[in-house]
């Protein structure tokens, strides 16, 4: 096929297609919504580590939790699904709406966690408390 | 030697027809209410994987067409370009497909370009598009000299695997559950092909076919999809993001960071280029052979079940 026919079929049909679902309603972020759904979603990943404590954020956006194993980690939404990561070796960063965190993972773009002030000591006390 | 072959961009054609199936399987999806999922930023980024696939194909296709084209100068075979060619030469070339597919698999060098494929935690049909943009650095070009030695033109090849590719297309679905036993029994479906996205431990590793599943009842790779083990899509360990420069190239940039740590030797380097994906030298990663067992230790029950012999 010519290209002069391909590309405008191609950026045209990504562009409607992203579109269309939007427009349907399939942009809606996941919220995560209680412990026990933050539970699942990271022992869906790790199996052996359960978590001990869960820290969920008011907007049902992430969690931080302390894990079996001591390790910390992070379960957060990511469109309508869940990603599940140590942090390990993450930095952490305060920023004016919670606390910015950046991994040493190349898939992973820094990570601006949106929490309250009160939550913000929370997650800094628990990251603290081994 | 040098007959004037030329075959149809296949890929290229169909994609009027992938976008049309795509809103069909939209269509059906809200209107039936099941049959998949889709998300807005999920879709955008295999679609815009696919794009980018085409175009690294545009732009790095010489390399393998370069290299079948030398290996044709060099065979004195020649088998044509009748029917009963194409047909045999189809069928090689999924059997090729399938060994690419396995080593895809089970080498991390090739995972680290096929990782893409897997890394959408959704199953519809914009997930066949997500295609690699890396593919040419895996050299499993080299598992096509085979075919072009036997004596089928490199256009012929070239044409059988976007055949194959296109056919792979519409296996991506859930709106089609099981399909008539016979099909089932001889070709790819979307039940076969739901397992092999899938990232519960009894399906890792499993039907790597392309169009014919007889590949993987012959070298011991088929399970077939459980209905009490549905399947949960998507890696492992899944990654966070949607950024398609991300997806491209994560487990590449993980690769070289493991392997050029300090402190390893260099067979340790070599191991996290060539070993299954989740290999360390120190056992702090789970390859899947790893996942299985550790599945079994917790769930004993299921030891001998479906894809845990």
């Amino acid at each position: 096929m010519p290209l002069e026919i391909l590309l405008p079929l191609v950026v045209l049909g990504i562009a409607g297609l992203g579109l269309a679902l939007h427009l349907l309603g399939f942009s809606t972020p996941l919220r995560l919504t209680c412990e026990a759904h933050v539970r699942a979603a990271w022992l869906r990943e790790h199996p052996e580590d359960a978590p001990q404590t869960i820290l969920l954020t008011q907007d049902g956006r992430a969690a931080l939790l302390r894990l079996a194993s001591g390790h910390l980690g992070l379960l957060r939404a990511l469109g309508a699904d869940t990603v599940a990561q140590y942090l390990g070796r993450a930095t952490w960063q305060i920023t004016a709406n919670g606390i910015k965190l950046t991994l040493p993972d190349f898939a992973t773009q820094p990570l601006n966690i949106r929490l309250t002030e009160a939550e913000r000591q929370d997650w800094l006390a628990l990251k603290d408390h081994l | 030697m040098n007959t004037p072959l030329t075959y149809p961009d296949v890929t290229s054609l169909a994609v009027p027809v992938f976008i049309a199936a795509i809103l069909l399987e939209l269509g059906w999806i809200l209107f039936k209410k099941r049959g998949g999922r889709y998300e807005t930023r999920d879709a955008l980024t295999s679609l815009m994987m696919g794009a980018g696939n085409v175009a690294t194909g545009l732009l790095l296709g010489f390399v393998t067409y370069g290299f079948l084209m030398w290996l044709w100068q060099l065979t004195p075979l020649d088998l044509g370009s009748s029917l009963a060619a194409v047909v045999l030469c189809f069928v090689l070339d999924d059997l090729r497909y399938y060994w690419v597919h396995r080593l895809g698999h089970r080498v991390r060098w090739v995972w680290a370009s096929h990782i893409n494929h897997h890394s959408s935690q959704h199953y519809n049909l914009t997930t066949a598009l997500r295609q690699t943009w890396t593919g040419t650095f895996t050299l499993m070009m080299l598992l096509r000299a085979p075919l072009i030695l036997l004596g089928f033109h490199p256009a012929l090849v070239l044409f059988c695997g976007g055949l194959n590719l296109i056919y792979q297309f519409w296996i991506h679905t859930e709106t089609i559950q099981r399909l008539p036993r016979w099909f089932e029994a001889v070709m790819n479906t979307p039940s076969h092909h739901r397992v092999h996205h899938g990232r519960n431990p009894r399906y890792l590793d499993a039907n790597y076919a392309g169009v014919f599943i007889v590949w993987d009842k012959l070298f011991g790779t088929f399970v077939p999809e459980m209905d009490s083990d549905k399947p949960d899509y998507g890696l492992v360990h899944n990654i966070a993001t949607f950024n398609p420069l991300r997806v491209a190239f994560h487990e590449w940039v993980s690769l070289f960071k493991d392997a050029l740590q300090p402190g390893l030797t260099w067979r340790e380097r070599l191991l996290y280029c060539l070993a299954p994906p989740g290999y360390s030298h120190d056992g702090s990663r789970d390859t899947s052979d790893a996942i299985k067992q550790k599945y079994l230790a917790r769930h004993p029950d299921q030891k001998g079940t479906t894809g845990f012999r």
